[in-house]
């Protein structure tokens, strides 16, 4: 799956009372590139991540991706633009702890297409194989250790051949070891297999092996630079 | 349409009728689950709420038990009443309360009530129509069980054919009911009076034990039936004949000595026959009723009874249902966080809908069943336990009946609890994903 190219205009969030949390005026990001997201807490890091991802509405402004913005449609759409295109890992792994590892890799199999069920079984399987992960172990979830929860988490966000990653502070729970490690697994999707990854992140290890590097402070871009 | 409906056996036309009440439930299933696998989520749910699960099963189970047990114990009581009173064709007794008369003639129930006397027990044996007629007597007991005077042809009418042993044939032989523990040959002594008042000693005569009859269903279980005639002597009356009795029990009764009866027990040679009698026989002097006439009035007032108790089933389950899923509504609270997660996955709202529905519809179709099971149990206690108490043999069980009234509850519940699951698609996915 090739990556996806971001285009933001115009973009803005507002939230309680017509508070301002994030003004975009202008805003672009080549297919494929391994972008990081960085700012002080309150910055709107995380509300630039869930525009991306159209989980909130804007008030303003368009965000397009390869062309379709997302911000312009309904949220049953926006949903299933969810659904086909973005992979994404939250900060605090978010799995479901009952299930097992490959059960948690391919939740959308339950609620994604009957046609692909297979394949995204299949790739929740690799995904967790590549990761370091017995595809075949039926124990909960919640018996693995922060670090390997975070990369279920990455095989579960992977298992839908995603165009686009987003990730929201993924190494923030891990110890410096696997947040190297992960920082490193997470740009290599990138690179390797052409997907586009945006990576909210204090971690100045996954700021280095981005490729490119923006700074947020209330709710702009103040920064924009390759690190 | 209608013929063809008729025409199925009932057991077909009950089971299609629990089928199209459960088709509600089925149809908001079908249409709600439509695409997705919602069973691995399910199970997780489930799990991770072990405890609330159970407890709201086990509320649904009981009230569902409750509502099922009480109706069926019902029809139960009402169908082994029937039962008792099936061989008690017409009753002729003094004026006065058909209830009573009833109550003491066929269900062995001790009341004081005017007596026949013998000039009109023999106008009731001389009616063309007669074909069966027996006084009887009560008012003694042995160990609880009431000591009975009637005809040997009644006891046998009464009983088809013993159990063991042989009627009666002189005045101190008895035939012991089903439930009596004496057996042939052994004797007893009996008390006057019943229960707390009666009164050891009172009687120096030993009756001996020369049949047993079958199992009838009735308070006739318990029952020590025996000559009317020794039941007359022992409480020092005429013995219903002559001075040049033969000792040998039963009819011809000399009206000039008979003492007089609470009731005559009456079975026409048809059933035309026992309403001329019915009819001859309700006049100033006496009155002949048809206990299941009694019995259809009794049951009318139950009936009546029964369809409000139905009603009270329904809403008593319906309310601990909506009880159960306004706590449902808030126990989605705790599960907000997960279910916006998958939203913020990109799962459709429909399915978010959709698991919340089949979680609160697993816990009622569970509760359901469960709630049978326990209705069956309950059923079979509650039935042991008014046997005992009125010898009256109730077989309640669980019918189609209650199985229309799960399954009516299973769809309207099913409905209802489409409410939570509204609720929990339309909560705001980024408030309920930072917790």
């Amino acid at each position: 799956m090739p990556g996806a190219a971001l285009e933001i205009e115009g973009l803005s969030v507002r939230g309680a009372r017509g508070r301002a949390l994030l003004d975009v005026p202008r805003f672009a990001v080549a297919a494929g590139t391994a972008l990081a997201v960085r700012g002080p807490s309150g910055a709107g890091k995380s509300t630039f991540l869930h525009a991306l991802a159209g989980l909130v509405p804007a008030a303003a402004g368009a965000v397009r991706w390869d062309g379709e913005d997302i911000a312009a449609l309904p949220e049953p759409a926006r949903a299933a633009f969810r659904r086909r295109r973005v992979g994404f890992v939250f900060q605090e792994h978010l799995l479901f702890e009952e299930l097992s590892a490959p059960e948690n890799a391919a939740i959308a199999a339950l609620y994604g297409p009957r046609a692909g069920r297979d394949a995204v079984h299949g790739r929740g399987r690799d995904r967790l194989a590549e990761l370091g992960l017995d595809p075949g172990e039926t124990r909960r979830s919640d018996t693995y250790s922060g670090g390997e929860r975070q990369r279920i988490a990455v095989a579960r966000a992977l298992a839908t051949d995603p165009a686009i990653l987003l990730a929201d502070e993924p190494t923030a729970s891990l110890d410096r070891a696997n947040a190297d490690r992960l920082a490193d697994e997470l740009v290599r999707l990138a690179h390797e297999e052409g997907r586009t990854l945006v990576a909210v992140s204090h971690d100045p290890a996954l700021h280095a092996v981005a490729d490119r590097v923006i700074d947020l402070a209330d709710g702009r871009i103040t920064e924009d630079a390759a690190p | 349409m209608t013929d063809l409906w008729f025409a199925l056996p009932v057991g077909v036309q009950d089971a299609a009728i629990a089928l199209a009440l459960l088709l509600p439930a089925l149809g908001i299933g079908a249409v709600a689950l439509r695409g997705f696998r919602v069973g691995p989520l399910l199970r997780a749910l489930l799990r991770r709420q072990a405890w609330i699960s159970v407890v709201f099963t086990a509320l649904i189970a009981v009230s569902v038990a409750l509502g099922a047990a009480l109706i069926a114990q019902e029809r139960g009581l009402r169908e082994g009443t029937a039962r008792a009173a099936e061989k008690f064709d017409l009753v002729v007794a003094a004026p006065g309360s058909e209830i009573t008369a009833m109550l003491a003639a066929v269900y062995l129930q001790p009341a004081d009530v005017p007596l026949v006397d013998g000039e009109t027990y023999a106008e009731i044996v001389a009616h063309p129509r007669a074909e069966l007629v027996a006084p009887i007597g009560f008012g003694d007991s042995w160990q609880d069980a009431p000591v009975i005077g009637t005809t040997a042809d009644f006891a046998a009418y009464l009983s088809g054919r013993l159990a063991e042993g042989r009627l009666f044939a002189r005045p101190y032989e008895a035939v012991a009911g089903a439930r009596v523990d004496l057996s042939v040959g052994e004797t007893f002594q009996p008390a006057h009076g019943h229960g707390d008042a009666a009164q050891e000693g009172m009687h120096d005569v030993d009756y001996e034990v020369v049949g047993r009859m079958p199992m009838t269903g009735s308070p006739w279980d318990r029952a020590l039936l025996v000559p009317i005639e020794s039941v007359w002597e022992v409480h020092v009356l005429p013995n219903g004949h002559g001075p040049d009795w033969d000792r040998v029990p039963g009819p011809p009764f000399d009206p000039a000595h008979f003492p007089g009866t609470p009731a005559v027990l009456v079975k026409a040679d048809s059933l035309g026959g026992t309403y001329v009698m019915q009819a001859a026989f309700t006049d100033g002097e006496t009155m002949a009723f048809f206990p299941g006439t009694i019995l259809a009035r009794l049951h009318a007032l139950m009936g009546d009874i029964r369809e409000v108790m139905s009603i009270l089933a329904v809403i008593t389950q319906v309310l601990v249902t909506a009880g159960v899923l306004a706590g449902l509504t808030m126990l989605t609270r705790l599960l907000a966080r997960r279910l916006a997660l998958l939203r913020a996955l990109g799962a459709p709202r429909r399915f978010v809908f959709a698991l919340t529905w089949s979680y609160a519809t697993t816990l009622i179709v569970l509760g359901a069943a469960i709630g049978l099971g326990l209705g069956i149990a309950a059923t079979g206690a509650m039935s042991a336990a008014i046997t005992a108490r009125t010898d009256i043999l109730v077989e309640a069980r669980l019918g189609w009946r209650e199985v229309h009234l799960v399954a009516g509850f299973v769809s309207l519940t099913a409905a209802l609890a489409l409410l939570p699951a509204w609720l929990t698609m339309n909560r705001p996915v980024m408030s309920d994903l930072r917790g």
